[in-house]
């Protein structure tokens, strides 16, 4: 998979490309607006990540010029702006997601594979880790073929633990997916340990190896061993 | 018009006086002049025997045997009844030694003088009605003028009353032809504009800097997450990265605040709607509910369906939010937290520290009550803006070991 970073902050995109890099995701870089419409125009990407405030320009002009070109490039607008008519100006100009600075690299990576999930018409809706299956439109998890009941909470959980395999999730990255733009508000991640332990126990009743693993009794990882 | 009073007041006495001594004076002069006149007329031709006859023809003078012995002239005041009128009269009376056939006599003679009590009464009427005149004149002319005259400053203290430095609007003082309120007008004027300027720049700083904050935290996050991920991390140095993890979570949020906050005084949010109030609340009570449970702390409800208020959806969401985050927050193990909403007023009450909190600084921004705590003091004075906003009454009240926030409608 390959995508393009549109961000003028080094520092940032860099740990973009080195956190997505493990993942088979090959990031581009562009810091302006210049270098941005450069790559847009010579190659296809499977999702471009767009940062709004750039030293010449603003990003929607590079939303406008993909319109223009019939481009069908999935857009991510990352961006400090968390004004509510900056999000829906970004949408009505075509963008697929927003995610506000500063967010969870684990969070922008499973933003990135829904995005990319959606935007391929030749994929499907089914994503299976071994013996777990899960269909993301009709939200239902199967294990050995046979369904299991999870809440919707649960499956949410699942998706985000499978998309960073073998990654260190803390568990504020864990309760910021979880809880959206509630979690910078929380005092207490207690409740993803809940959840966690739910999933592990009907994962576990179910007959599933055991993937979730407690990282120093702090973060939790998926693992395939 | 006090002073006018005191001085009409003090005259009446003193005009009473004055009139009186003089008239005194005058009765005296003529008893004196008239006594005069008989001394150097009369007296060297009056025989004994006319005595009688002399007192016969003349009632205001008379000779009288020299009985008590005056040896100079004596003037005092006498009633005296009065066959006529048949009443007491005041009478100024002048009795002189006089020596007729070497025999001593006093010459007396008297002189009828108003009625003390008669010429204070007249006084004090013609007294009393021009008072009146005077202050019913007065007063229709100060109030007439002070109408008219202080229109403009009236028209200037209502403008300054009801000037809010946060709601944009600065007061619109008119030029009048009073040079004096002109001048405040446009002191008013510059003052109100300068103080809107340092507010506006105040507040545009507070938003740049938690703006420009964001980057560098999302960089610090970032570096920190690919941090997290090298195979080598030992147990003590995870820790510390999750620390630094939750830190930037509160520096987060932090900055989130102080931008909600920027932005709620801005007009962004002034736009009301008609929100089924127990809809907000339920909207968020899974999410709630499951953030009590890990704290074991039961939330009981009592909601009465169809309220309806007038406001703005995001601001009552983040004040409902900001209730429940620190009905949740600040409570203990095992606690419990009671909801109750009616048409006048939604209520939050928790459990927690046994001790009531300083509800004067509650609601200041950066004040904490409880300085270990992780909050950073903006949850409540954003509520308190919100419910501002609204025109909402915010109070809180420590009652049966229950700490109540209470928002009146």
């Amino acid at each position: 998979m390959k995508i393009l970073v549109i961000e003028d902050e080094i520092e940032i995109a860099s740990s973009i490309k080195s956190y997505l890099k493990s993942n088979d995701i090959l990031c581009e870089m562009a810091d302006d607006c210049e270098t941005a419409l450069e790559k847009i125009a010579l190659y296809d990407y499977d999702c471009i990540l767009l940062d709004l405030m750039l030293p010449d320009g603003d990003g929607f002009a590079i939303l406008k010029e993909l319109k223009k070109q019939n481009k069908s490039d999935g857009v991510i607008i990352i961006s400090a702006k968390e004004a509510l008519e900056t999000k829906i100006e970004g949408f009505n100009l075509g963008a697929d997601d927003y995610l506000t600075k500063p967010f969870h690299l684990s969070e922008l990576l499973v933003r990135i594979q829904s995005l990319v999930r959606r935007k391929n018409f030749n994929g499907s809706n089914i994503i299976t880790f071994n013996e777990i299956e899960i269909d993301t439109l009709a939200k239902s998890v199967k294990i050995k073929d046979k369904k299991i009941d999870c809440t919707k909470k649960e499956i949410d959980l699942l998706l985000f633990l499978i998309g960073n395999k073998n990654k260190v999730l803390s568990k504020s990255a864990i309760a910021e997916h979880l809880s959206g733009d509630m979690a910078d508000m929380l005092d207490n991640h207690d409740f993803v340990y809940a959840h966690i332990k739910n999933l592990k126990k009907k994962l576990k009743e179910s007959g599933s190896a055991d993937y979730i693993k407690s990282v120093y009794g702090i973060g939790y990882k998926w693992e395939n061993d | 018009m006090m002073f006018s009073l005191a001085v009409m007041l003090l005259g009446v006495p003193l005009f009473f006086f004055i009139s009186q001594w003089l008239y005194l004076h005058e009765a005296d002069e003529a008893l004196a002049v008239q006594k005069d006149e008989f001394v150097r007329f009369y007296l060297p031709e009056i025989k004994e025997d006319e005595i009688a006859v002399f007192n016969k023809l003349g009632s205001d003078v008379q000779i009288e045997k020299n009985e008590s012995g005056i040896v100079k002239d004596t003037m005092y005041e006498r009633s005296v009844y009065n066959h006529m009128d048949k009443d007491n009269e005041p009478f100024r009376i002048l009795k002189s030694p006089v020596t007729i056939n070497n025999k001593p006599y006093v010459f007396l003679v008297k002189a009828n003088l108003v009625d003390n009590y008669e010429l204070a009464k007249s006084t004090l009427g013609i007294f009393t009605v021009i008072i009146v005149i005077l202050l019913a004149g007065l007063f229709i002319i100060t109030r007439r003028l002070s109408i008219t005259l202080w229109k403009p400053f009236y028209q200037t203290l209502e403008q300054i009353e009801h000037f809010e430095i946060d709601k944009n609007s600065n007061p619109k003082l008119a030029p009048n032809d009073i040079e004096e309120f002109n001048r405040l007008n446009t002191a008013l004027n510059k003052l109100a504009e300068r103080n809107t300027l340092i507010y506006k720049s105040q507040k545009e700083f507070i938003e740049n800097a938690a703006h420009e904050l964001q980057t560098p935290i999302a960089i610090f996050k970032g570096k920190l997450e690919t941090l997290l991920q090298r195979p080598d991390v030992t147990e003590e140095q995870f820790e510390i990265l999750d620390k630094l993890n939750d830190t930037t979570t509160r520096l987060n949020r932090l900055n989130t605040n102080l931008l909600l906050l920027s932005k709620i005084e801005s007009k962004q949010y002034n736009i009301p709607e008609k929100l089924v109030m127990n809809a907000v609340i339920n909207q968020k009570m899974d999410f709630f509910q499951e953030q009590a449970m890990a704290k074991n702390i039961s939330i009981n409800t009592s909601l009465e369906p169809n309220i309806i208020v007038n406001a703005n959806l995001f601001l009552t969401e983040v004040l409902v939010r900001n209730l429940f985050l620190n009905a949740i927050n600040h409570n203990i193990n095992n606690g419990s937290i009671i909801i109750v909403l009616d048409k006048n007023a939604l209520t939050f009450s928790n459990t927690g520290d046994s001790r009531s909190l300083e509800a004067d600084k509650l609601f200041e921004r950066f004040s904490k009550v409880n300085p270990s705590s992780k909050g950073n003091g903006l949850g409540l004075s954003i509520i308190k803006r919100i419910a501002d906003n609204n025109n909402w009454k915010l109070d809180y009240f420590f009652k049966d070991n229950l700490h109540t926030f209470e928002v009146r409608f």
